[in-house]
């Protein structure tokens, strides 16, 4: 998978390079609309990273460029500005997504992911997750940790549901409130947590392996440790 | 146009009087010609009358001369003698006059060779059957309405010239008056907010201008104080997690294991989170209360929007040991954007979090109430602390012992401005806070009725 950076401040585009590189991906990183033209059309992408302000052009007018070139890559556009404005939400509405500033790289690797996910062909939907013993029948929506049955509200197996699909990656408070609530805001106090608590309790009780973890300062991950 | 109407009456009337004046002087020389005898003397005697007559000519100035020039008498008779009173050579008067075909009684402008401008002839028949023909020179009338023609061009000249005075010396002080303005705007504006217009007392343009140009520096001057208050507390906001967070970092430089540095980088990022969270409300409040938010507004059905947030914040709820008993009518919707809505109702229930001891009740009713869906959030906790001061929902008030940056109330307020709505906040006197939320209900209004919702955590 190659992806194209296109991200004027070096420090910002020096740690995104780092962390996509660590996920796996293979990543040209450029700091100008013209070189990131070039680019795009020297080699094939697999997705685009852009930043909106950059200093020969709009981001949007070299998605809109790469575009009328007919490259169909996936863009994920990064932004400084707060509320996304109406243009950005029409490429969002086109398949497309956007982060604002700042962001967690946790949630920059999952809306690439999905990105990437949606322009591939459609994968068969999964009935059935598995993380070490933990069994999650998403059709008869009934979760099983070993032989024994966990007791889950609805919203709990739903957050459950969300934690196994990205087992082993890290998940936010704001991705999970978005995923699992369909609510967008960075809450205050601790809701979600409680709930993660409360999962956690009926998830990793007495006599078995811990699977859902804090990552402090992150969110959480669920994974076999 | 005016000028022209006030001549064309003047002149007829002018002109009928001379004729009135023609005919009743020719009725009387006809009438002294034909009871005079017809001998030497008569001749003489009729030119007599008609001289005395001709000194009476009506609107006439100057002297006796210029008078008898402007009349004449000419009488004929059968024999083809012709008796004339009158300036000039008779030949030429009665040329004109036999060319002329006047009738008996109607005055008539005849032109005389020699002679400008023409004259009014009036013919009358005595018993002799002998004409008499009076004639007025038109010099008369005319003089009149050159006179009134220059009369009116002074008096217009005089007129234009006082007006272009009045406006010259009106437009000069109201200058001066737009001068003294510019010159305060321009101390305004190097010196400071404090100065303002004098007000002038009155009620025209400038003295309006004034009053609301000094209106709009109040206003001005409020917000940029309000600015400066928000500003200092932005900093002050914004300053001490930012020493918090450089702290925690420069200590996990100088910490021995990973341990100890991964926690401190976590306590740094989520510093890092609270200040980026403080930076997106503050924006979000300055946005809603200038009325840029973007809003896509569609169908919110409120009882539900309410009962899945509850379902998020019951939990958290419930480990603070409140009890939260909800009444929400059904069918209570209203027109509005969903995200701001949710953030909005998040912020009061956070604020139920945040506020309240532990153990608390909380009763939360919706009802649609006079065109509007009124969300009421009622506890028993201490109520709003009473140093919070009016009005409550400026950003950054908030109760001095109050743990959050007190924008949560701002921006549900904001919000609700947005929507057409009201945010109201009191401490009833049986104890507790009441906060209710007023947005106005979607046009279509839904069938409604009772559902005691009972919330499961």
């Amino acid at each position: 998978m190659r992806l194209l950076l296109v991200e004027d401040d070096l420090s910002i585009q020096r740690f995104v390079e780092r962390a996509l590189v660590e996920a796996g991906y293979q990543v040209d990183a450029t700091a100008d609309a013209k070189s990131a033209e070039a680019l795009a059309l020297e080699r094939v992408h697999d997705a685009f990273i852009i930043d909106l302000g950059l200093p020969d052009m709009d981001g949007l007018d070299l998605i809109a460029r790469c575009r009328a070139q007919g490259n169909a890559a996936p863009v994920l556009i990064l932004s400084a500005r707060r509320s996304v404005d109406e243009r950005v939400k029409g490429l969002e509405q086109g398949g497309d997504d956007y982060l604002t500033k700042p962001f967690a790289l946790a949630e920059l690797l999952a809306r690439i992911r999905n990105l990437l996910r949606r322009s591939s062909a459609s994968q068969k939907e999964a009935t059935r997750l598995e993380v070490a013993d933990l069994q999650l029948d998403l059709i008869g929506r009934e979760a099983k940790r070993g032989d024994q049955v966990l007791q889950l509200t609805h919203q709990e197996f739903s957050l459950l549901e969300y934690l196994c699909r990205n087992a082993g990656r890290v998940v936010t408070r704001t991705m999970i409130l978005e995923h699992v609530w369909h609510m967008h805001f960075d809450p205050a106090t601790n809701v979600v947590d409680v709930h993660i608590y409360r999962l956690r309790s009926k998830v990793d009780c007495d006599g078995y392996k811990p699977l859902i973890h804090t990552i402090r300062g992150v969110g959480y991950v669920l994974k076999h440790a | 146009m005016a000028f022209f109407i006030v001549y064309l009456v003047v002149a007829q009337e002018v002109r009928s009087r001379s004729d009135a004046w023609l005919t009743g002087e020719a009725q009387v020389l006809a009438q002294i010609a034909e009871h005079t005898p017809r001998d030497g003397l008569y001749n003489q005697i009729v030119k007599e009358v008609a001289e005395l007559a001709m000194q009476e000519v009506p609107d006439e100035r100057g002297s006796r001369g210029e008078r008898l020039n402007s009349v004449f008498f000419l009488r004929a008779n059968q024999s083809g003698d012709i008796l004339f009173v009158g300036p000039g050579s008779k030949e030429v008067f009665w040329r004109a006059i036999k060319e002329a075909h006047l009738q008996v009684g109607v005055p008539q402008s005849i032109r005389v060779e020699g002679w400008y401008p023409a004259f009014r002839v009036v013919l009358q028949v005595h018993g002799g059957g002998n004409p008499i023909y009076l004639g007025l020179s038109e010099r008369g009338a005319r003089h009149i309405l050159q006179t009134l023609t220059y009369r009116f061009l002074w008096g217009w000249t005089g007129t234009v010239f006082l007006g272009f005075l009045i406006s010259y010396l009106s437009t000069r002080r109201t200058l001066r008056r737009v001068e003294r303005i510019t010159a305060t705007v321009a101390r305004i504006d190097s010196e400071g907010l404090d100065e303002r217009l004098p007000e002038p007392i009155g009620y025209d343009e400038i003295s309006r201008l004034a009053k609301t140009f000094n209106q709009m520096l109040e206003r001005v001057q409020a917000s940029v104080e309000q600015l400066r208050a928000v500003t200092d507390a932005v900093a002050h906001d914004l300053k001490s997690p930012v020493t918090s967070i450089r702290g925690t970092l420069e200590s996990a430089l100088s910490a021995g294991n990973s341990d100890e540095w991964r926690d401190s980088v976590a306590q740094a990022i989520e510093g890092l989170d609270r200040v980026s969270s403080l930076l997106n409300t503050t924006l979000d409040v300055a946005e809603a209360k200038a009325g840029a938010l973007p809003m896509k507004r569609v169908g919110v059905d409120l009882p539900a929007v309410v009962t899945q947030l509850l379902q998020l914040y019951m939990p958290a709820m419930a480990d603070k040991r409140h009890e939260v008993r909800t009444d929400l009518e059904s069918g209570v919707v209203v027109e509005a954007d969903l995200g701001l809505i949710n953030r909005t109702l998040s912020n009061l229930l956070e604020n139920e979090l945040v506020h309240l001891p532990p153990g608390c009740q909380i009763d939360i009713r919706l009802r649609p109430h006079q065109g509007y869906a009124e969300l009421v959030i009622e506890d028993n906790g201490p109520g709003f602390p009473p140093d919070i001061g009016s009005p409550p929902f400026e950003r950054f008030v908030k109760g001095k012992h109050s743990p959050g940056h007190g924008l949560g109330l701002a921006f549900v307020e904001a919000v609700a401005q947005a929507h057409g709505g009201a945010l109201k906040i009191s401490n009833p006197p049986g104890g507790g806070a009441t906060v209710s939320l007023l947005l106005p209900l979607a046009e279509k209004v839904l069938p409604t009725s009772f559902v005691k919702a009972p919330v499961h955590i």
